[in-house]
């Protein structure tokens, strides 16, 4: 399974440098290194640095010139348009990639801190 | 009482740069160090890359980025280079090739992304990495640069994972890596730049100042900041220092005495961070450095030779009470002063809130100046409250705000990710904006007055990504606060704009700047201030007549440029 990303051309990832910290945008990149280090290859591209992929994607390509670029951010899974206008759902990238989101994240975070002197 | 500046004795290494705050004149003395030194018979190499840089009308040439011999100066070389012209080429070698390829909207994305301070700070380190590398070393004997990089700049090139990460996979981490995409290539070179710039028998970084408070605490800054980053090899310049300032005269009138009792307080007062470099001074001299004669005067003890008559201030230019009583009478309750650091745009605040007080209106004065301490005061009628914004204090709030919204919807990692996120430089901007909009919101009741507003830039940004985040903002519905801003600081109606500049040529092209880059996010900034003018002091002094007389020139600019000017009388800060 790849998933590619298509963001619109923006500064960062999260929105941190945006006017405003979009929680989603932030949830979504948490998503995304999530399913990575679970071995899904996930690519991202922002039309403001790296403007080449939406270019040479036949899909985003066509998706760009019939709505312009508020039709960013799109998203592929193995090459097939799955999601457009907006960042997928939690339970979208579970239901693509079959890896559970919620558990994972809940798994990581409860470990217990122990000081050995 | 300091040893004068006498560049064949005093440069030691073969990279020199000179910095300070517009309008020190480290144009000037960068300028005249060069042509010193090419007049022993050195090949001298001298760029600019400062966009309010009048290189060109002092050798009365046109130079670009290819070096140019200047005639009649022996071995001297120059390059001058807009940093906003490198950032135009910069964009469109980014951008253009995707023109008529991509739909327009996604071009114009992709513009605005790349239109912000930060790309034009990367175009102009472009500039002058490449005459640091080991190709170009040979080709001159010194190099003198009229410039800078910042700390900014040079953190923005070392950001975590910046190049790092961006290569191997462009998908993780990088933060605001937009402005420096189209330069990959270019990694190796800005790693040897860097390395260039701390080798201490190599580089040299003259901090210009001015005998006044504000230069020299901002020559402290920029001393520490690049010296934390390995820059170490640091000399003090003081540039403009009375020839006799330790003398009395006594037929001084007081303007003549308190200018130099003020710079003599700024010299034994100055910060402790530049007690410890080597120091020079430059005397102040009767006219400005306008071309070579008067650049090697620069480095001549004394007040220099031509004597210039005084003449008055046009009578056109607005005193700032009526300017007061306009805003009064049109009702704008949101007011701002702008412009760079030094040229008293805090203290102009402070005057103007003090006489909306005193016509009775409620005030609420708001800096975001840290050093800032002003206390609450009644005014006769009426409230007058402050404000103190600390970016510093602001930024570290946002990014608790920011992680502790995160909690948990993020995994360990997203956390991690977030904080990196959150590292990058942009964030302050961002989190004082956010403390500037809930501060904006009390223009309902008050008079507002800030002694800063976002750059054009900002604005601009926060209107692309209006459409963009509209969907968000009326599900979450709780920032009414950015919403309403912007309509509020392009109506002309509720808000003013005061440019605060001095009347010298560089404050006065970088106020040009300003008032362009507002223009441009659709603001309406009618009205300079220029502050600190000899001219309207009326001196006795004949050095301080002949600098007033000096003045006019730009007193005339601003008059040209601006639909409103005010001129204030110099006076002791």
């Amino acid at each position: 399974m790849v998933l590619q990303v298509f963001d619109p051309a923006m500064c960062c990832e999260t929105g941190v440098c945006g006017p405003e910290v979009d929680p989603e945008l932030a949830r979504v990149a948490g998503d995304i290194s999530a399913l990575k280090t679970k071995g899904i290859t996930v690519e991202r591209f922002n039309l403001g640095n790296a403007p080449a992929p939406f270019v040479e994607t036949p899909a985003v390509k066509a998706l760009l010139d019939a709505k312009g670029a508020d039709v960013l951010p799109v998203v592929l899974a193995d090459g097939k348009v799955v999601k457009e206008g907006a960042y997928p759902s939690q339970e979208e990238f579970e239901a693509w990639t079959g890896i559970k989101l919620k558990q994972l994240d809940e798994s990581q975070s409860k470990g217990v801190d122990i000081k050995i002197r | 009482m300091k040893q004068h500046f006498v560049p064949g004795t005093h440069i030691q290494t073969k990279y020199n740069f000179f910095t300070g705050k517009g309008g020190t004149g480290k144009t000037s003395t960068a300028a005249a160090s060069a042509l010193s030194l090419a007049d022993k018979g050195y090949e001298v190499l001298l760029v600019s890359t400062d966009p309010a840089s009048n290189l060109d009308d002092l050798f009365t040439l046109n130079l670009n980025s290819e070096p140019t011999v200047i005639p009649e100066q022996r071995n001297l070389h120059a390059v001058n280079v807009e940093p906003e012209t490198a950032a135009e080429a910069y964009r469109e070698r980014v951008v253009g090739p995707y023109r008529g390829i991509l739909p327009d909207s996604a071009v114009e994305q992709m513009e605005e992304q790349m239109s912000g301070a930060c790309t034009v700070e990367i175009a102009a380190f472009d500039q002058f990495a490449g005459w640091l590398s080991d190709d170009a070393r040979d080709l001159y004997d010194y190099f003198i640069f009229d410039t800078a990089p910042t700390g900014h700049t040079l953190r923005l090139l070392q950001l975590p994972g910046a190049w790092t990460e961006f290569f191997a996979e462009n998908t993780t981490g990088a933060s605001c890596i937009g402005p420096l995409s189209g330069l990959t290539e270019k990694q190796q070179g800005y790693e040897e730049a860097f390395e260039r710039l701390k080798q201490v028998e190599e580089t040299t970084m003259f901090f210009v100042a001015r005998p006044a408070e504000a230069p020299l605490e901002e020559a402290a800054r920029s001393a520490e900041e690049l010296g934390d980053l390995g820059l170490t090899q640091q000399v003090l310049i003081v540039n403009g220092v009375h020839p006799l300032l330790e003398q009395e005269v006594k037929t001084e009138d007081e303007v003549s005495r308190e200018f130099k009792q003020s710079q003599l307080k700024a010299l034994q007062q100055k910060p402790e961070v530049l007690a410890h470099l080597t120091q020079y001074i430059l005397h102040l001299k009767q006219q400005s450095v306008v071309n070579p004669a008067t650049a090697r005067e620069l480095l001549t003890p004394g007040s220099g030779g031509e004597k210039l008559e005084m003449t008055s201030v046009p009578v056109s230019s607005t005193a700032l009470e009526t300017w007061v009583d306009e805003v009064l009478k049109a009702k704008q309750q949101l007011i701002f002063t702008m412009g760079k650091g030094g040229v008293g745009k805090t203290s102009t605040a402070a005057t103007i809130a003090q006489l909306l007080a005193d016509r009775g209106a409620p005030v609420l004065l708001a800096s975001t100046d840290p050093a800032t301490h002003w206390e609450d005061r009644d005014a006769s009628s009426g409230t007058f409250a402050v404000r103190t914004i600390d970016p510093e204090k602001e930024t570290e709030k946002y990014r608790a705000q920011v992680l502790a919204s995160m909690e948990g919807e993020l995994g360990e990692e997203g956390i991690a990710y977030m904080k990196e996120e959150l590292a990058s430089p942009c964030t302050e901007e961002i989190a004082v904006f956010y403390a500037f909009s809930r501060l904006v919101e009390q223009a309902d009741d008050y008079y507002v007055v800030i002694d800063t507003a976002p750059t054009g830039h900002t604005l601009l940004l926060l209107d692309a990504a209006g459409s963009y985040h509209r969907e968000l903002l009326e599900k979450t519905g709780d920032d009414q606060a950015i919403r309403r801003l912007l309509p509020r600081l392009r109506d002309p109606k509720q808000t003013a704009f005061l440019l605060v500049t001095l009347p010298e040529a560089t404050p006065v092209y970088e106020t040009e700047r300003l008032q362009k880059d507002l223009i441009r996010a659709g603001l309406t900034p009618s009205t300079w201030l220029i502050n600190q003018s000899l001219s309207a002091a009326v001196p006795q002094d004949s050095l301080l007549r002949a600098r007033a007389a000096g003045e006019m020139t730009w007193i005339n600019r601003a008059e040209q440029v601006a639909e409103n000017v005010i001129v204030r009388p110099w006076q002791q800060q």
